[in-house]
């Protein structure tokens, strides 16, 4: 056990029930496998010798079932971090609750807050995080930003940089972010931000390929599930690259060029494309579309008319993330997890 | 391609379909605020339960419907009514008792039905929709009329096993039906977030092989999209749906409720949250309804409720020989 090491969890209550469970195929992730996912999170940091884990506490259970579920551990389970369950004064049900858990898990000493969420709850988790780094694991809808990982390895990954038993600087890496301006407001996207002619917020979710007109993407993998996958296939940047990538939408019906693209689970559809190219950071870019809405991570969060133009701006400010694969590799070049037996005289030949 | 995605972009409302759909919910609300000042009077019989707060739910769904479609309604009926297109002076007048009411003064608030309109019935019985929707939608299937049958039900009756029967039959029978799970927190003094095993009720739709969505009950244009979806799914053959939409009724469950196992939660929700004002600055702030066509429709909204009231107050009680007809037994 390394003194003075503490991993905060957040694991976001907040289950995905959005209409793209109507209109496509999106998952159902119940708060029971969340409180699964975070026993496992502090099995996986006990073993890896942490001393302490910060978990976040909600009105809807997951919390109250990590309680049940350890009551019920058997002793020869391994050990545990001593856990301290964080309450704040007063749960709002939204987005204000992760900023606020994060903010006490950083005044409480934590080295690493793994969050469980979709792209919406990393979103909140960096707006607080400061310099603690983050390691966002996926539970929502359609998320670019958090990966899928088995929590068990997660859990080891958090625990090696907790520790310090990995270098923060060798294994985090400063993510981009994208700044919307939109009249008297601003937002923030990870991932990406979509204009489109849909006049209303609505139900959020954007899943119609002939109203998408621009498409910013902070990151595009070729591998992505959701818009950003549109800029992935066609212009792809790393997560580490310097730049990011802006993409002109067109009807496809009429477009000279289009892109299959995911962007939706369940949904493969023809976007139609007029121009992708890097989008340079430092650099505002405004959007062309009159009216319409802004979405923000794939949820449609503003509403804009003619009298209020939108820009985006690239910047490499957003959190620190924590690369759970470079962490493991360095472990495995650094045999940080390997036990080699000393010979005793007695077994000695 | 593959999935079910809506290929055409959902059509935009226009001016005159929002300035509908603003009507419908400002007549749900001036109904509703009217009667809970009536009921304090004493001069309405029997228990109402009021639909106020929960207007952009029956307007979002039935403006979608037309008189191919059926709905079934809660003891909460006024609002689905209303959307539904019953007549509010026949409503007004039933409430009252009175001979020229929707039903003869017979059935009161929690029994106000037109068949005329597809409106199958305010229902006392907690959980009694669901399975009626389900003979509707059959019919209509049987029929091949294209028509679609919802059924609104509270968080209470999500957990009936009427309801859960329906689901079920909705989704083996493959039918033409919309499932609407009205959660505004409490059936009637017990909280939803204790009485309901599951972290929604939307959760429920996986179990019976359908769609489940959440909907934000105080944005008109949520669950207008969401239900235009489910809508277009059922009429085209793709089956039941389920949908949540979760808000917070802004009186008591019936009028009387002392509410004390609330908190101060209404305020909030009237002064942050509220369909009608949130819907006036969405419209307003895209250009595409002026404050002024809005305002025309409160007085025109305020005139015909009061209208109504003075109707019902007029109107004559049924008589004696009353009693023995609308029955189905002949005693002439």
């Amino acid at each position: 056990m390394v003194p003075g090491s503490t991993v905060g969890i957040v694991a976001n209550p907040m289950s995905g029930r959005d209409i793209r469970r109507l209109v496509a195929q999106a998952s159902v992730f119940p708060n029971a496998e969340k409180t699964n996912m975070v026993v496992r999170l502090l099995a996986a940091a006990g073993a890896a010798g942490v001393e302490r884990a910060l978990v976040s506490t909600d009105g809807m259970g997951v919390a109250g079932g990590v309680v049940r579920a350890l009551a019920k551990r058997r002793a020869s389970a391994g050990r545990l971090p001593h856990l301290e369950f964080v309450e704040l004064d007063a749960l709002t049900g939204t987005a204000d609750d992760t900023r606020a858990l994060v903010v006490a898990m950083r005044a409480r000493g934590a080295g690493v807050i793994v969050t469980l969420g979709g792209d919406g709850t990393v979103r909140a988790a960096a707006a607080t995080c400061g310099d603690v780094a983050l390691l966002p694991l996926s539970t929502g809808t359609n998320n670019a930003f958090p990966e899928m990982w088995e929590a068990t390895v997660a859990g080891t990954a958090a625990g090696l940089l907790a520790t310090d038993r990995v270098a923060a600087d060798a294994v985090t890496h400063r993510s981009k972010v994208l700044h919307v301006v939109c009249g008297p407001t601003r937002e923030v996207a990870l991932v990406d931000v979509c204009v489109s002619t849909v006049t209303h917020v609505g139900s959020k979710a954007l899943w119609q390929p002939a109203t998408l007109r621009e498409l910013y993407c902070a990151f595009a993998e070729p591998h992505a599930i959701g818009l950003s996958s549109i800029a992935g296939l066609l212009h792809p940047a790393a997560r580490t690259d310097p730049h990011g990538v802006v993409v002109t939408l067109a009807d496809p019906a009429t477009a000279d060029r289009t892109v299959f693209a995911p962007i939706a689970p369940g949904v493969v559809a023809p976007i139609g494309i007029r121009d992708a190219r890097d989008l340079p950071a430092g650099v505002p870019r405004r959007a062309a579309v009159e009216r319409g809405t802004v979405a923000v991570d794939g949820e449609r969060e503003l509403e804009f008319g003619p009298g209020t133009p939108v820009t985006v701006t690239l910047a490499r400010a957003g959190p620190r993330v924590l690369d759970v694969r470079a962490t493991l590799a360095a472990a495995a070049a650094r045999r940080l997890l390997v036990h080699q037996r000393v010979p005793t005289l007695q077994s000695a030949p | 391609m593959t999935g079910t995605l809506t290929q055409a972009p959902a059509a935009e409302l226009t001016p005159d379909a929002l300035l509908d759909a603003y009507r419908t919910m400002r007549t749900i609300r001036d109904f509703e605020e009217r009667v809970h000042e009536e009921f304090a009077t004493g001069d309405i019989p029997g228990f109402v339960h009021l639909y106020a707060g929960e207007e952009a739910s029956a307007t979002g769904v039935c403006s979608h419907l037309d008189l191919r479609d059926a709905i079934a309604s809660t003891h909460r009926g006024h609002g689905h009514c209303i959307a539904k297109g019953v007549d509010v002076m026949g409503m007004m007048a039933e409430i009252f008792g009175k001979l020229t009411g929707s039903c003869r003064g017979k059935g009161g608030s929690m029994h106000i039905a037109d068949l005329s309109k597809g409106m199958l019935g305010a229902n006392g019985i907690v959980g009694g929709g669901p399975p009626l929707i389900c003979g509707r939608a059959l019919a209509s299937k049987l029929k091949g009329d294209g028509g679609v049958a919802v059924a609104f039900f509270g968080d209470g009756a999500s957990n009936q096993g009427t309801t859960l029967e329906s689901l079920n039959l909705a989704s083996i029978w493959n039918l033409p039906a919309i499932f609407v799970a009205e959660n505004n927190g409490y059936a009637e003094a017990t909280s939803s977030t204790w009485s309901v095993a599951t972290d929604d009720i939307a959760d429920r739709a996986a179990a019976f092989g359908m769609p489940g969505v959440i909907v934000d009950g105080f944005d008109f244009f949520a669950v207008h999209e969401a239900a235009g979806e489910a809508v277009a799914r059922a009429r085209e053959g793709g089956g039941p749906t389920l949908i949540e939409v979760k808000f917070t009724r802004y009186f008591g469950h019936f009028e009387g409720d002392q509410q004390l196992y609330r908190a101060d939660e209404v305020r909030n929700a009237r002064e942050n949250l509220d369909c009608l004002k949130v819907f006036r600055a969405r419209v307003t702030g895209s250009g595409q309804l002026t404050d002024d066509q809005l305002d025309q429709v409160d007085q025109e909204v305020a005139t015909a409720i009061a209208a109504s009231v003075v109707a019902a107050k007029a109107a004559p009680k049924p008589g004696a020989d009353d009693l023995l007809t609308d029955v189905y037994v002949s005693y002439q």
